[in-house]
């Protein structure tokens, strides 16, 4: 994630069937061929345990958020309430805990909103004017694609990788080449 | 882990209720009657009510429990879930407790308007002194034929229902297109009586416990409680399944997923308890207040209530939010084991506190004069003796100097009358409304029932649906990080 230039060649593999591409993806990983990148129209089940991705940190983020949340409104409100302009309602106590409830829940859940959201589209790079890399347009509709880095790769290497791809069940393997203007 | 080496474990495995299992469930019942006994006899005080709370309340708690087995079965076949399929005959085998726990609430109520115990002593006073504006039409509900027809109505119905399930799912070849309708039809209108009378059955046999108060959301809260309880009975069941050879194609992907019904309705019982307490607190109307002062003026009760808390609301959300600990089988199973008597405790909140209050009104009764609502403030306000002269404390309109003013200022209404001197009799039987030996030994003897009616039904037939339509997809379930 932190290397500055992105590869720019690579081997796209393009399945139209989704156990056949969740047995291609296992079976690829089991050779000990590197995937660069997942595609596919909708969440298939079982896919991240194929590809062997680690555990998203996002819902820690999204505790820390809300834990942040929870705290800013308590102490605000104990604050304003116990020294800075405590008023009396209804002969209720000075530091009314219970009803600091219900803002301090919406609190939690404004942050953890708004932050695993802002986390998640920076973590992603979904900022404004970013010129996404598109392998195949169809992948957004009936095609399911694994991406192979082919920067370090010679012509044989890319042949086999594409043999592996066929047998594997890919209904069309192609090379995808960024130009300068499709950098990200 | 890998989703698809599952498909070839056998599925037609049959649970075998082993002398073992049965023995060690007889020993629990034994336990249970022994208690039982215990609990009788060396807590006479105010005629065997601990006895008789103990009763209602595990009868109560289990029913719910039962009976949210087979909600969680027609929720989802409602909704064309998937993700049980594998421990269906496990859901509906924990309702196999609701073909007898409609009927021994029924008794309980039956043997309390008989006078045998005091937990609905109320309705004396309700019928005899219905014109009191203090109970409203509240004789009309409590109307004892009435209000055994009720109970009467919901045993039944959820025996049939119960009953209707075990055959249903059991008999039928579910992939029949005709049959999936008739089971979306069975599942709706279990679906329509269950959420009718399992609202009605918390009014009728714990809200009435204290018949001056009231909670618009009660049957819902209770609803959760026991839901929370039903989950965690769920994993509890699935792993000592598994521990024992059965279930195979059950792995972790499906025990997250009744781990993460735990938590949602942890977190959904916690806002209940939340919206029902804040409300009552803030409203400070004494009808409602009187049930939170009471309990907290004792000891007891402030610890049990926020021992609850602390079980079913901080413990789920910081143990039970982690992935990790819904999918390791001895985490989750801790955790559900520690929800499961949680909730109990919760409802032993509502259901044991009413009989020391009930002695109170019962002796002013003998005092002369009826009970009225300001008579109990005042009874309760003493029954702990923490206030002194809680009547001459109240706040009406004089704003408070200090900053501590406390909830239990609301005890005292305005208009509350000075009361009697009386003895301490509520000091002497305020100690049996405990959690001790006796009621874990209940509580034992209700549990080791609810099993035998449960592993009874589950041997009865094979342990998985066979010829579900949602079979393959269950074996194939994934819980992705999302």
């Amino acid at each position: 994630m932190a290397e500055t230039t992105l590869p720019n060649k690579f081997v796209v593999g393009l399945w139209d069937h989704e156990e056949v591409y969740l047995h291609a993806v296992e079976h690829i990983r089991h050779k000990g061929i590197e995937i660069y990148d997942s595609l596919t129209p909708f969440p298939v089940h079982g896919l991240e345990d194929a590809l062997g991705l680690k555990e998203t940190r996002l819902h820690t983020a999204g505790f820390m958020f809300g834990a942040t949340g929870a705290t800013l409104a308590l102490s605000f409100m104990t604050w304003v309430m116990t020294t800075n302009y405590p008023i009396n309602f209804g002969g209720k106590p000075y530091w009314p805990v219970p009803s600091f409830i219900p803002i301090t829940f919406e609190m939690t859940v404004l942050f953890a909103a708004w932050g695993m959201t802002l986390t998640y589209l920076v973590r992603n790079k979904l900022w404004p004017g970013r010129v996404p890399r598109i392998y195949d347009k169809r992948t957004t509709d009936d095609r399911f694609a694994l991406v192979f880095n082919a920067e370090n790769l010679n012509e044989a290497q890319i042949a086999e990788l594409k043999e592996v791809c066929r047998k594997e069940g890919a209904v069309e393997v192609k090379d995808r080449v960024f130009t300068p203007d499709e950098q990200l | 882990m890998g989703s698809h080496q599952t498909t070839t474990v056998t599925t037609n495995e049959k649970f075998e209720f082993t002398a073992g299992i049965r023995k060690a469930l007889h020993i629990m019942m034994g336990v249970g009657i022994v208690g039982l006994l215990l609990v009788y006899i060396f807590n006479p005080e105010n005629g065997h009510a601990r006895f008789w709370s103990n009763i209602l309340l595990n009868t109560y708690y289990f029913t719910g429990i039962s009976l949210f087995g087979l909600f969680i079965v027609a929720a989802a076949q409602l909704a064309y879930g998937g993700w049980h399929t594998l421990i269906k005959r496990v859901l509906i085998s924990m309702g196999a407790f609701s073909m007898i726990g409609g009927f021994l609430l029924l008794f309980t109520l039956i043997t309390g308007l008989l006078g045998w115990h005091n937990l609905y002593d109320h309705v004396k006073h309700i019928l005899h002194d219905h014109h009191n504006e203090k109970y409203t039409n509240k004789h009309i509900f409590f109307n004892p034929p009435f209000w055994v027809a009720r109970v009467l109505i919901y045993a039944i119905a959820w025996a049939a229902l119960s009953y209707a399930f075990d055959k249903f799912f059991g008999e039928k070849n579910q992939i029949d297109p005709k049959v999936y309708k008739q089971s979306k039809l069975l599942s709706a209108l279990f679906i329509v009586v269950f959420a009718v009378t399992e609202s009605f059955v918390s009014w009728d046999m714990v809200m009435s416990l204290d018949p001056h108060w009231y909670s618009t959301l009660f049957g819902w809260y209770n609803f959760a409680s026991y839901g929370c309880a039903g989950w965690a009975m769920s994993i509890l069941l699935v792993i000592f399944l598994k521990s024992r050879g059965y279930l195979q194609a059950v792995n972790e992907n499906h025990i997250h997923d009744l781990g993460k019904f735990l938590f949602g309705f942890s977190i959904f019982w916690t806002y209940l308890w939340f919206s029902q307490f804040m409300l009552q607190w803030y409203g400070n109307i004494p009808e409602d207040t009187n049930f939170w002062v009471k309990r907290f003026n004792t000891g007891y009760f402030k610890f049990t209530i926020f021992l609850s808390l602390i079980i079913n609301f901080l413990f789920p959300l910081l143990f039970l939010i982690k992935r990790s600990a819904k999918r390791n089988f001895k985490m989750i199973g801790f955790g559900a084991a520690l929800l499961f008597f949680g909730h109990y405790i919760d409802f032993f909140n509502y259901t044991a506190f009413e009989p020391v209050v009930r002695e109170a009104t019962h002796d002013s009764h003998h005092g002369g004069g009826h009970s009225s609502v300001s008579q109990r403030f005042t009874l309760l306000a003493e029954v702990h003796g923490e206030h002194n002269a809680p009547a001459e404390k109240a706040p009406t309109s004089d704003v408070p100097s200090h900053a501590d003013v406390h909830l239990q200022n609301t005890a005292a209404p305005a208009h509350a009358p000075k009361h009697e001197s009386h003895g301490s009799h509520s000091h002497a039987t305020a100690h049996f409304a405990t959690i001790g030996l006796g009621e874990l030994m209940i509580f034992a003897g209700f549990l080791g029932l609810f099993l035998y009616f449960c592993f009874s039904r589950l041997s009865k037939r094979n342990l998985i649906v066979e010829n579900d339509p949602y079979l393959e997809e269950c074996k194939r379930l994934t819980v992705t990080w999302a």
